[in-house]
Parts: C-alpha cells; structure tokens; sequence
C-alpha cells in the first residue's frame, strides 16, 4: 500500500515538473527521426528494423528515466526521510519499480505510435503489442530501479547506470524485439508465446531478487 | 565487526594448489602436444585444449563469484566479498581469454572471428558485466557499501548467464542462420586427446582455487595496511 503511495507522489511530482518527462519524449522523437533517416526511405527497410529500433530506443529512455527514480530524493535530501520509515525497505523499491513502470509504459505507448507513423510498422496486433511492452518494461524497469537506487548517491552515476544496466537487459530487449517483429510480421500469437514466457521468467526472477537484495544496497 | 587474522597463521593448502595446478599444466600441455590431430581440423584442434579449460575456469568463476556474494550478504564477513572480488577478477580474465582464443579458433575453422553463437554471446555479456562490476567497485569508497553492491552484482550478474544463453539461443534457432557446433571433434574423441582435455581441466580448477585464494590473501594483507594506515 505505501509503495502505491509512494509511486503516486513521484508520478505527480513528475508531471508537476514536467521537464525531465517532456525532454525524455523529444529526445525519443528525435532519436527516431535520426534512425528513421538512417535506415531509410525504403518502406521495407524500416519495417524490418521497426522492433529493433522501437526497444532500443525504449532502453535509452528507461536509463534516462530511472536516473529521475531516486533524483529528485536526492535533490530535495527526502531520501533519508524514506529511509527513516519503520519496517522493511523492500517497499520502496517495489513503490520506484512502479513509478518506473507507469512512466515506460506511457512512454512505450507513445513511442509506438511514433514508430508506427515513422518506420510503418503495422498497428494491428496492438492488444499483443501492449503485453509485450507491459512484460517487457517490467523486466527492464526491475533491474533499471534497482541499480539507480544502489547509485543513487555515488559521483559518476549517469556512466555507470547505462554500463551496468545494458548488459543484464540483454534477453529482455532480445526477447521484446523477437516477439515485437514476429507479431508485426504475422506470426499468430501462439506463436509468439515462447517469448512471453521468457519476459515472464526473466521478468520474476528479477523483481524477486532485486526486492530480496534492494535493502542491502541503499546507502544509509 | 572482528579481523580475520588468517594472514598470520601459514597457509600451506595455496602453495600446494597452486603447485598442483602448475604441475598438471605442464603434464596436460605435453599431452595436448603429443595428442593425435584432429580429422577434420588437422592441428588447430589444439587450441581446444586451452579454449575449454579457459571457458570451464569461467563457469567455476561465476559459481564462485555467486557463492560468496551470496555468503557475504548472509554472513557479513568482509572476507567473503574479498573472495568474491578475486572469483570475479578472474572471470573476468579468463572470459576475455576464452572470447579470444574462441576467436583465434574460429577464424580459421569457420573463417569468422565472431559468430553469433550462444555462448560466444553469453560471454560477451558476462565480460561487460564484470567490468561493471569493477568499476563500481572503483566507485564506491565506504567498504561496507561497496561490499554489498558489488555482492548485489555479482549475485544479478550470475543470475543473467543462463538467461541469456538461452535468449540468445532461441534467438538465433529462430533466424535460421548458418548453424555452428562448436563441439564438433569432440564427441568421437580419441583418449589420448580426452586424456590431455581431462587434466587441463584439473589443472584450470585447481589453479582457479589457489587463484582465488592467493587474491583473496593479497587483498586482506591490502586491507589490514589500509586499516593500520587510517588507525
């Protein structure tokens, strides 16, 4: 319950300070719009690296966005105020993780559609597109969360975020991309399922151990 | 929290396993030498004879790695996150040892340095998780802090391998590309060559164990200088 709490203020505070969200959307359109120019103009072309763009994209924006997880507690010093509370810490972890992932879901959806406009990627699987996005952004966020709180308060944090985050999102950008490209190209959903499995796998495995190892690391 | 002052006393299992690991070294490098070639990659199946051990010594590493993260986090003794630091240094090293001899090996047998091939990946992605393993732990100066993120790291990290072997083996089955076994050669295998595989591994574990215990004794000499430093 307090970790719903706590992902609501931060989500207000967010859109009240609309800055670091609004530059984190631009930043997205003009990535695409980049990519877009790079691998085009050939329709056929873009199709194909639509997934791959898609989630790399989402990735670069998730290591953006899970700096402002724990930024504005240091920035206010509210952080130690957080920690004074009695009980456990994994809440505040599962409260960031869910913050984190409202902001990647609104993110994704977005971005979609962009990359839908820009490199043609068909919007006719959507439904499946979403669980692939809500299973995806789950795993991503869980260990994008977890390493900005362990980072939150050391020097040097903006490099070190991406170094450690981008190599144990390997199979979840894999595994996104592969389900993304499959449902774009046709392939049934049951098809598809293998993937999903995998988000899934991937995806409780990573909150569990996270959750478990999350009190350990934050400082103070 | 209570100093561990094992540095006193002497150690007698380090030298013995190092010693044994140098000796089957040397034994499993004249049985490499004097293996039969392979049918079908003639001398160059040689490198096999490092490759594997350098690939296994990796496994044991993340096993250690792992192990004594987890240990430290239960226990609480700074011993445990030495012994972690030192598992992971050399899997770092030899991770990058077993891409490079991979690639050494496969440039002529497959006429590529790189392939997408699940394990190749997989280290890939474990070298760049241990670099971020070290430099954070570059990063950070309070011991207690830096124990347990690096702990965290080296428990997440250990975790992924056998996530993304797999990813990236479905991945690949899926795109229906060239299809590479690197154990080819290997299944029928001669004794003579299975005999020289054999005590390299031996050797490479054994050199592994005293590997990590000689790091993990340097750095709580380091340790104990830095506490006699600072009072």
């Amino acid at each position: 319950m307090r970790s719903l709490w706590l992902a609501l203020r931060d989500l207000t505070l967010e859109f009240r300070g609309r800055a670091g969200i609004l530059s984190v959307v631009f930043f997205l359109a003009v990535m695409l719009f980049i990519l877009g120019l790079a691998f085009g103009p050939n329709p056929q072309d873009l199709q194909r690296a639509a997934p791959g763009v898609f989630w790399v994209a989402l990735a670069f924006a998730g290591s953006l966005l899970a700096s402002r997880a724990f930024g504005l507690e240091i920035e206010d010093g509210t952080l130690d105020d957080l920690l004074l509370t009695s009980g456990s810490r994994e809440w505040i972890y599962l409260g960031k993780l869910a913050f984190q992932l409202a902001l990647l879901l609104g993110v994704g959806v977005l971005l979609l559609l962009i990359t839908a406009g820009l490199f043609y990627l068909p919007l006719g699987p959507w439904p499946w597109y979403l669980l692939t996005l809500v299973l995806g952004t789950l795993g991503y966020a869980a260990i994008s969360t977890f390493y900005a709180g362990m980072l939150a308060r050391l020097r040097g944090r903006e490099v070190l975020l991406p170094l450690l985050l981008f190599p144990l999102v390997v199979p979840v950008v894999l595994s996104a991309v592969r389900a993304t490209g499959d449902l774009a190209g046709g392939v049934p959903p049951g098809e598809v399922a293998g993937w999903w499995q995998l988000l899934v796998v991937f995806d409780v495995v990573y909150v569990v151990a996270s959750g478990l190892l999350f009190p350990y690391v934050l400082e103070g | 929290m209570q100093l561990t002052r094992s540095s006193g006393k002497r150690d007698g299992l380090t030298p013995a396993l190092l010693a044994g690991g140098l000796l089957g070294l040397l034994v499993g490098f004249y049985l490499a030498l004097s293996a039969p070639p392979d049918v079908n990659q003639g001398w160059l199946v040689r490198i096999m004879y490092l490759h594997v051990p350098m690939a296994w010594l990796c496994y044991l590493a993340i096993f250690g790695t792992l192990g004594y993260s987890i240990a430290y986090l239960v226990r609480r003794n700074p011993r445990y996150d030495r012994m972690a630091a030192a598992s992971a240094e050399l899997g770092l090293l030899f991770s990058a040892l077993t891409v490079l001899s991979g690639a050494l090996w496969g440039r002529p047998t497959w006429g590529v340095y790189w392939t997408w091939e699940p394990r190749l990946t997989t280290f890939a992605i474990l070298i760049a998780v241990y670099v971020g393993y070290f430099v954070v732990r570059s990063a950070i100066e309070d011991p207690e802090l830096r124990a347990n993120a690096s702990a965290a790291i080296g428990i997440l990290g250990s975790i992924n391998v056998p996530i993304s072997y797999m990813s990236v083996k479905w991945w690949r089955s899926l795109h229906q590309t060239q299809t590479i076994d690197l154990t080819t050669g290997k299944v029928n295998m001669e004794p003579s060559m299975l005999l020289a595989l054999m005590v390299n591994l031996l050797a490479f574990t054994l050199l592994y164990i005293a590997f990590v215990r000689l790091r993990g004794i340097i750095a709580e000499r380091e340790a104990e200088k830095l506490e006699a430093q600072h009072g």
